[in-house]
């Protein structure tokens, strides 16, 4: 564990380091790399929405100008699906035969020499289907169940007996739409074979796992895969898996032995990368007059592909969101003919709360009882399934505190009862947390003979802060200023690290540096060892502690010795270490690792004759334990609160019934928040350094978003008395 | 049976020679006449600043200056700007010497990604050019051509409301156009 002196528990607000290159334009995106010879490859889509390819003619692309090569599932060759992961078994193989499972689905590639010549070709490919009823009902009989996907369906006490006797129950059902991640930038993949390297500049979450995907894909040795993602636009989630252009692109390049560039257009951002599924879930709540949870019945039926998994564990949330004796969750999904869901920021846990928060504002208003009172009154001070103490917990003080800085107790209770300038004004709340999740990762830190350190591991910048907050949290382990630190990421030849995702890579990576750091400090002693010169001879790494560009004797301050002198004394250039981070288990713990807790307050106007919501005010008080940089953590969190607006209110990837085509996969119709939907956000944090980790810190990545949803829902009951119990609420709805 | 098919050209559009006067900086280009102005700059001329982000005319990611205007450059042919003033992110400040606007952002912390940041920047500018940065909820109205999926709409507020003027709808005369901006 940590043996620096515990800095404060909001770090100083730092100007991101990757903040001028990214202002002037000069950080590299996957797309803004090229190369001398480069073709580019735009994709054919399936006009089908299930069935097989009766014939594919490529004879017109192939004259077309400019063409180099036109692949389809009659040339591109065998390749191996890329393995297991923690999120579910990778994406099939790109062209391997000729079955269609989903409107959209690649079905050639076309590579030109420039992308205007690779489009017009694209558009010559000629294919016949012959169509089969594509499934795309979450109750089609036909559609194949898994159930308990994931394996954390609860079973707790006695639900139906509870149930039975409970004094106020609360039955409903919720309905969320496909919502689709739409990162600002578009997918990319340039790839090019070096001899037998093949070299990729990604837009990617998870630089190590495509390494080992491209390698699986190519039968070739994980070494000879060279991720390079060191900037990515954006991602939430769409980033996490190794998507079949990526193999293709891969695929292109080997097939014309030249550097190829695959940008997927905004419409195939809508079926290459995966989105948010639909869903439906009932909840269950039974409670005592007094408002305490005897009964939580939660079971979730999502949208999965027909031959992929996804990972989004929805009724599980009520396992843990409240203390309550009698729980049951069950998650089921329901495979169908969609392109393949994928995390989206929050996934499940941003549905699963909805549906849950609602209930409970629901339930509050079947007992006559303040929303806040009813959660606080359940609060799970301690783990419910477990009984064990969380690692951190100040959930209570988050509600708390949001009342007092919102001003709660204004709220009259009555639905309707509140208007301001000819407007109905309704308060909604709703109790947010996020499951804690953290992988082994990997780090290598280096000093060099100027005093400067570079330290890296293969995680990624998406646009969480990574490199700012990781420059940080080196800087304070060795002692330096974080102008003297450079911090590498995004390239799987670094030392490996877990995806950025699951609100993880602040802990993993930040651990990983941290023990990296650590091991720095030791091989600097170790040096000195035996050195006469130095004046920390015979000292272990726990005899000293780092501070301005030097260690110094913790049992006498005054006795210290640079970096710089020590490796110029013993003629190194530099000095390395490797760390691993190993997160403990509960058991090894003897607590439940949390993670991030809070509660999001929002304000809504609605014009009462038209309809129009607005959200007017949004408050977020986030345990997010240890934030180690609040002005990037505040993005972190506003950024979420906007995607929350989104799901709540404007968000929904449309398809037609029939066939599954997404008959609004544009950013114009496909209604994100723009700047004039979102009001001042405020944000505050709460809590205290987590005890599960060596950093301190719990990931906020994610619970910006979640929460959002039943909190404008639970608004608009309380502006209009109408319970709108499907996302997104629109105007219509309330008219 | 369904088929996806276009008649396809047997021979390739004639190409266009035209000239890019980017940054003060003249360019001169013979291209297919389908060119955007988005991809000549990235692409062609290596001015990777300007972001694609839909390429339908929806996100602003691409927004440039021309002839001191703001315009969607993934909706402008290229040979549509022969001997037009251009004006993209790289004529702005550089990572030593920031323009007052990106140093705004930065400070703000206006970006997440900061791939939608160049065409913000940009349309920045010619907000306050236009005059239409002199409430918050005015830059809020005339900013919404942006798209920022990260969601840092509120600090590009804080940035823009920073650097424009109080008076004349935010017109800041000291802050620099860009290279090539006003007409
Ligand atoms: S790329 Fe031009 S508006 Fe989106
Ligand atoms: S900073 Fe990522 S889209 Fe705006």
């Amino acid at each position: 564990m940590t043996t620096i002196s515990r800095p404060r528990l909001i770090g100083p607000g730092i100007n991101r380091v990757d903040g001028p290159l990214k202002v002037t334009g000069r950080a590299p995106y996957p797309n803004d790399f090229a190369y001398p010879g480069m073709v580019h490859a735009v994709l054919v889509r399936s006009t089908a929405g299930a069935g097989r390819i009766t014939e594919i003619d490529t004879t017109a692309a192939e004259r077309s100008p400019g063409v180099v090569s036109v692949l389809t599932h009659l040339n591109a060759g065998p390749l191996a699906r890329g393995p297991m992961t923690p999120l579910g078994v990778s994406p099939p193989a790109p062209l391997q035969d000729d079955a269609i499972l989903h409107y959209g689905q690649i079905v050639a590639v076309a590579v030109a020499e420039t992308f205007e010549e690779a489009t017009e070709a694209a558009y010559a490919v000629r294919v016949g289907y012959a169509d089969e009823p594509a499934v795309l009902d979450l109750d089609d009989p036909r559609a194949k169940v898994r159930t308990n996907p994931w394996g954390r369906d609860a079973d707790r006490g006695d639900v139906p007996v509870a149930l039975a006797g409970a004094e106020v129950v609360v039955d409903e059902t919720y309905l969320t739409v496909d919502n689709t991640n739409n990162p600002m930038g578009p997918l990319t993949t340039v790839a090019r074979w070096e001899g037998d390297t093949l070299v990729v500049n990604n837009s990617t979450q998870w630089a190590s796992l495509e390494g080992a995907a491209l390698a699986a894909a190519f039968g070739i040795p994980e070494e000879s895969v060279h991720v390079v993602a060191p900037y990515v636009g954006g991602g939430f989630g769409a980033g996490l898996r190794v998507w079949q252009h990526v193999v293709l692109a891969a695929l292109a390049a080997r097939v014309t032995g030249r550097p190829v560039k695959l940008v997927l257009t905004r419409p195939q951002m809508f079926t290459a990368c995966g989105h948010r599924p639909k869903g439906r879930q009932r909840v269950r709540l039974g409670a005592t007059r007094e408002g305490a949870l005897v009964a939580v019945q939660h079971e979730a039926r999502t949208a999965s592909a027909v031959d992929d998994d996804n990972f989004e564990p929805t009724a599980s949330v009520s396992a843990t969101a409240y203390a309550c004796p009698n729980v049951i969750t069950r998650d089921v999904q329901a495979r169908l003919n969609v392109p393949v869901p994928n995390s989206m920021r929050g996934p499940g846990t941003a549905t699963g709360n909805y549906a849950l928060e609602c209930a409970m504002d629901e339930l509050a208003y079947r007992l006559g009882m303040d929303p806040l009172e009813l959660r606080l009154r359940n609060d799970a001070a301690v783990h419910p399934p477990t009984g064990l103490p969380w690692s951190s917990r100040a959930h209570k003080e988050c509600l708390e505190r949001g009342a007092e800085l919102f001003g709660w107790s204004r709220r009259t209770h009555e639905p309707r009862s509140m208007r301001e300038d000819g407007l109905l004004v309704g308060y909604g709340l709703a109790a947010v947390g996020y499951p804690w999740f953290r992988a082994r990762c990997s780090a290598r830190a280096t000093i060099r003979r100027d005093g400067t350190a570079y330290v890296c591991s293969a995680g990624t910048e998406i646009g969480n802060g990574a490199y700012t907050v990781l420059v940080q949290l080196s800087a304070e382990a060795l002692g330096l200023d974080p102008g003297q630190v450079t911090f590498g990421l995004g390239d799987s030849t670094m030392p490996m690290a877990p995806q950025t995702g699951g609100s993880s890579l602040t802990g993993a990576v930040g651990s990983a540096a941290h023990e990296a750091c650590r091991a720095l400090v030791g091989a600097f002693t170790d040096l000195v060892a035996d050195d006469g010169d130095s004046p920390l001879r015979g000292c272990t790494a726990d005899d000293v502690e780092p501070a301005d560009g030097a260690l110094r004797r913790r049992d006498d301050p005054a006795v210290h010795e640079s970096y710089r002198d020590i490796l110029a004394r013993h003629h190194r250039p530099d000095l390395s270490a490797d760390g691993e981070s190993t997160p403990l288990t509960a058991d090894e713990l003897g607590m439940a690792p949390a993670g991030a807790f809070g509660a999001k307050y929002v304000e809504v106007r609605v014009d009462p004759d038209l309809g129009r919501i607005r959200v007017a005010r949004a408050l977020s008080v986030i345990d997010g334990g240890r934030i180690v940089n609040e002005k990037t953590a505040r993005s972190q969190i506003i950024g979420g609160t906007v995607g929350g607006i989104g799901m709540a209110l404007f968000e929904e990837t449309v398809s037609d019934p029939g066939s599954g085509r997404i008959a609004n996969a544009t950013l114009g119709d496909y209604i994100v928040p723009v700047n004039a939907d979102i009001p001042d956000m405020q944000v505050e944090f709460a809590g205290s350094w987590d005890r599960a980790n060596p950093v301190g810190t719990k990931g906020i990545g994610e619970i910006g978003l979640v929460g959002l949803a039943p909190a404008i829902a639970n608004a608009v009951f309380h502006a209009t008395g109408r319970r709108i119990r499907s996302l997104p609420i629109t105007l219509d709805q309330l008219l | 049976m369904t088929l996806q098919a276009k008649p396809h050209a047997e021979e390739s559009l004639p190409q266009t020679e035209f000239t890019l006067r980017v940054n003060g900086r003249d360019h001169p280009l013979r291209t297919d006449a389908r060119l955007t102005l988005l991809d000549a700059l990235h692409d062609r001329l290596g001015l990777t600043g300007t972001k694609k982000g839909c390429d339908q005319g929806t996100c602003g990611a691409c927004t440039v200056h021309v002839d001191g205007r703001r315009v969607l450059s993934c909706l402008t042919l290229a040979a549509q700007c022969d001997e037009r003033e251009i004006a993209t992110v790289e004529g702005l400040g550089t990572e030593d010497e920031l323009h007052p606007v990106q140093r705004a952002f930065l400070e703000h912390d206006a970006f997440q990604c900061g791939y939608c940041t160049p065409g913000q920047i940009m349309s920045a500018l010619g907000l306050m050019a236009e005059g239409r940065a002199g409430s918050p909820d005015e830059i809020r109205e005339y900013m919404s051509g942006n798209i920022c999926r990260c969601g840092a709409y509120q600090n590009i507020v804080a940035a823009i409301r920073d650097v424009a003027g109080t008076e004349d709808g935010g017109r800041a005369d000291d802050v620099p156009q860009a290279e090539g901006g006003r007409p």
